[in-house]
């Protein structure tokens, strides 16, 4: 079963002074994986410039702008529409203990995956607040530890996008007991990488109709890798299992590898930016596919 | 033993010079004789008196002047002081079959480095078979992501590598670092030999010394060789973060002697995934780049965003494949301190052949062994952290206090994993002109040499720029630390009759 989504992104920026030349890099065009395709892309910009796209370092299309001709004002438009396939989400775990101890122990497994098992700037986490750290049981499957920290995450912290900004950490984060699904993230991150389970961040869309929190904006969830199964996205702002309803965009290491709208203007002066996205399914198809 | 006197011309410029007991002598062997090899310009040198060597020594110095071959020093309380670099008459010689060896032992190094550079970035081999160990690589700031799973053209990150070399007491030469980012020096060596050949003219007549003045050439054609696929006539530029760096002449210098554009970022932008330049014709596109400017600089889209140096976009079109970049970024992890010590094994592991170069001697505290051979011998070496650099937290054995030694005994014991030890390495000495004293003394130096790898192409300098400490008894070479030069001759054939 699939269910095809329609996603616009729209952003608008305006400058006090003349911008005299500019590049802009956006990371919103929903991915190509095993669970969505990429059905039609359209942009447009209030420029009339062309966009081109390449791909990052972990594969995934950014579109970009260049400009070279004063400007003070820049709309900028995405439209996709997205295939979304309805998968099993797993069910308890596919390893025994043992063999899952095994692997993450394992020193090449340490190797392909050691992006996702260091930390950063954002993730890591103070001495201060080693009692915070959820430690994995001896006897506790990755499963069902990732599931218990989805909900710690979740009751831990306080949605509130007022104290936190795109360059938080989660120490901040740990002392405030509140912020957006980035932080949220974050910490889910830091965490799960403590007990060194490969996880990464997740920037994408989710879908608007179900009432959950973190719609209206671009959205933030992590994927960590369950033995056996493979990875697997938790969203701990909505304590949920990332399922059809989630439209991935991009992952990495932390928000620096998924940040939307990067720039850089030759101008003076101050700058405006806001932005929204609208995503809903166009229909749902009842029909089994071949 | 005993230092030996050459009293019998102590009026002439080698007035009462002493070899060094302790060390070795480029110019001279340790009975006080003239090493074979600068037989020739030693007679040469020998007929001068103070006075006329003095006038000589002036009119290098007006010439490097005139040139406008400087630098500028950073600490200087007046901001950008241009200063010229301390150049020494009396050349380096190195005898031909001497420098063959040492070739092939600088090239062996930089394609193994260059070889391990390409597998640390793809399948990491080296470090599934634990011959590296991982967290090192992973742990450096230089180990960048941006360059994860790509591969440049001909699979060359390393195109220029400026390997440094000592010669020791036992008259080996070692690897003292291997310098894989934006190795600089080159214009000093090629301004030298100008010089030389215009004051000491007579001396290129009578000895078969080898050329460097192709340099820039071969440093274009490499830069050529690796051009983007399909690109067949590639524009080529330097790329310089601007005047006020301190090597802004070598990146003029580099540019003019190549035929080539010299540009700063903001003459650079990129447009859906090419680079171009903008000129007075409108936009021409850019194939390949020689980058003079660090990682971190680069490209404010990908690395520090306040960057206003680098050219936005650029990595993008570099992974897109329409531009090349000399060298790679990222190239900076595999010739930190710590990785240094793994060099011989990384030799032996991606061309099964034993190291040709010596590498110094490193003792990893973490060791058993090497942990007691530290403990008791302190006196004798250096001991550095590995994750400090510029000079910070290093002991040199000989020249500590008890109580510093006792100091340092206690904090490698408590974090052995963090020290290494290496013998004190005594660089050899070479017979330099001392203007405060009108005659040549005995000073340390060391070599740097300029090694090219492009695609199917090969080129090691034959030459380099041999580096002096001008305080009397300093091991410190560099320019901005009161460091000369010498004009570096590699023989052509080991016949010295001349």
């Amino acid at each position: 079963m699939t269910t095809t989504y329609e996603i616009t992104y729209s952003t608008h920026n305006t400058y006090e002074e003349d911008v005299r030349e500019a590049l802009f890099s956006f990371l919103v065009i929903p991915c190509q994986d095993e669970t969505q395709k990429l059905k039609s892309l359209r942009f447009s910009n209030s420029l009339q410039l062309e966009a081109f796209q390449y791909q990052n370092t972990f594969g995934f299309e950014v579109a970009q702008l260049y400009n070279a001709r004063p400007f003070k004002e820049l709309g900028f438009q995405m439209i996709a529409t997205v295939e979304k396939e309805h998968r099993f989400l797993p069910f308890g775990n596919y390893y025994s203990l043992q063999e899952e101890q095994s692997l993450l122990q394992d020193y090449n497994f340490y190797i392909e995956h050691h992006l996702f098992l260091g930390t950063g700037y954002y993730t890591t986490i103070d001495q201060v607040y080693t009692d915070k750290v959820l430690i994995r049981q001896e006897n506790e499957s990755v499963y069902n530890y990732l599931n218990r920290l989805n909900l710690y995450v979740y009751q831990m912290l306080e949605f509130d996008p007022e104290p936190t900004h795109v360059c938080t950490t989660v120490n901040e984060v740990l002392k405030l007991g509140k912020g957006v699904c980035q932080d949220f993230t974050h910490l889910f991150i830091a965490l799960a990488r403590r007990n060194k389970i490969p996880c990464r961040y997740v920037s994408g869309y989710l879908n608007q109709g179900l009432n959950l929190t973190g719609t209206a904006v671009m959205h933030a969830w992590a994927e960590a890798f369950i033995p056996g199964f493979g990875w697997q996205g938790y969203d701990p702002t909505n304590n949920l299992l990332a399922d059809f309803n989630y439209i991935k965009v991009a992952h990495g290491c932390d928000y620096n590898d998924c940040s939307p709208l990067k720039g850089v203007l030759k101008t003076n002066g101050r700058q405006k930016t806001t932005y929204g996205v609208k995503v809903y399914p166009l229909l749902l198809s009842a029909h089994t596919e071949q | 033993m005993e230092a030996v006197m050459r009293q019998e011309m102590s009026s002439g410029v080698f007035g009462n010079y002493q070899v060094p007991p302790q060390f070795l002598d480029e110019v001279f062997n340790s009975a006080g004789g003239v090493n074979p090899h600068y037989e020739n310009i030693y007679q040469q040198f020998v007929k001068f008196n103070k006075e006329e060597f003095k006038e000589l020594n002036e009119q290098a110095k007006s010439a490097f002047f005139n040139q406008g071959i400087t630098f500028s020093v950073y600490s200087d309380k007046a901001k950008g002081v241009e200063r010229i670099f301390p150049f020494d008459l009396f050349p380096r010689i190195i005898p031909a079959a001497e420098w063959a060896r040492l070739e092939e032992g600088i090239i062996q190094r930089c394609v193994a480095l260059n070889l391990f550079i390409q597998d640390i970035y793809s399948n990491k081999h080296i470090l599934k078979d634990k011959v590296v160990p991982a967290e090192l690589i992973f742990s450096s700031n230089n180990y960048l992501k941006a360059m994860l799973d790509f591969k440049p053209v001909g699979g060359i990150f390393t195109h220029i590598s400026g390997t440094d070399l000592i010669k020791h007491s036992d008259g080996q030469y070692y690897v003292l670092e291997d310098n894989l980012r934006c190795p600089s020096g080159i214009s000093y060596v090629l301004s030298n030999r100008v010089a030389m050949k215009r004051l000491l003219f007579p001396m290129f007549r009578k000895l078969n010394i080898s050329l460097v003045h192709q340099y820039p050439q071969e440093l274009l054609a490499t830069m050529q060789s690796v051009a983007p696929e399909g690109v067949d006539v590639p524009n080529c530029v330097v790329l310089t973060p601007g005047v006020y760096n301190s090597a802004y002449f070598e990146h003029v210098f580099l540019a003019h002697n190549m035929g080539i554009p010299l540009v700063e970022g903001r003459d650079l932008y990129v447009d859906k995934n090419f680079v171009y330049m903008k000129t007075i014709s409108g936009p021409q596109r850019v194939d390949v780049v020689y980058r003079r400017l660090d990682d971190a600089f680069l490209d404010p889209l990908a690395f520090k965003p306040d960057s206003m140096l680098g050219v936005p976009g650029i990595m993008a079109a570099y992974r897109e494949g329409n531009v090349n970049i000399l060298n790679a970024p990222g190239t900076g992890f595999a010739d930190d301190k710590a990785v240094y010590t793994y060099v011989p094994d990384i030799i032996r592991y991606y061309l099964n052949q034993e190291p040709i170069l010596n590498n110094v001697h490193t003792y990893r505290c973490e060791k058993d062994d090497d942990f007691q051979y530290v403990l008791e011998n302190m006196d004798k070496l250096v001991i550095k952290p590995v994750d400090e650099s510029g000079g910070y937290g290093i002991l040199i054995g000989n020249k500590a206090t008890k109580a510093e030694l006792q100091e340092f005994k206690s904090l490698i014991t408590q974090n052995r994993r963090k020290y290494i030890a290496q013998p004190i390495m005594a660089l050899s000495m070479h017979a330099t002109f001392i203007e405060e004293e009108g005659r040549f003394e005995p000073r340390h130096v060391d070599l740097r040499t300029f090694t090219l790898l492009g695609k199917d192409r090969q080129y090691v300098l034959k030459g380099g720029l041999s580096r002096v400490a001008l305080r009397k008894g300093s091991l410190i070479v560099n320019s901005s630390q009161g460091g000369g030069s010498k004009d570096t001759w590699v023989m052509t054939d080991d016949n010295f009759q001349g």
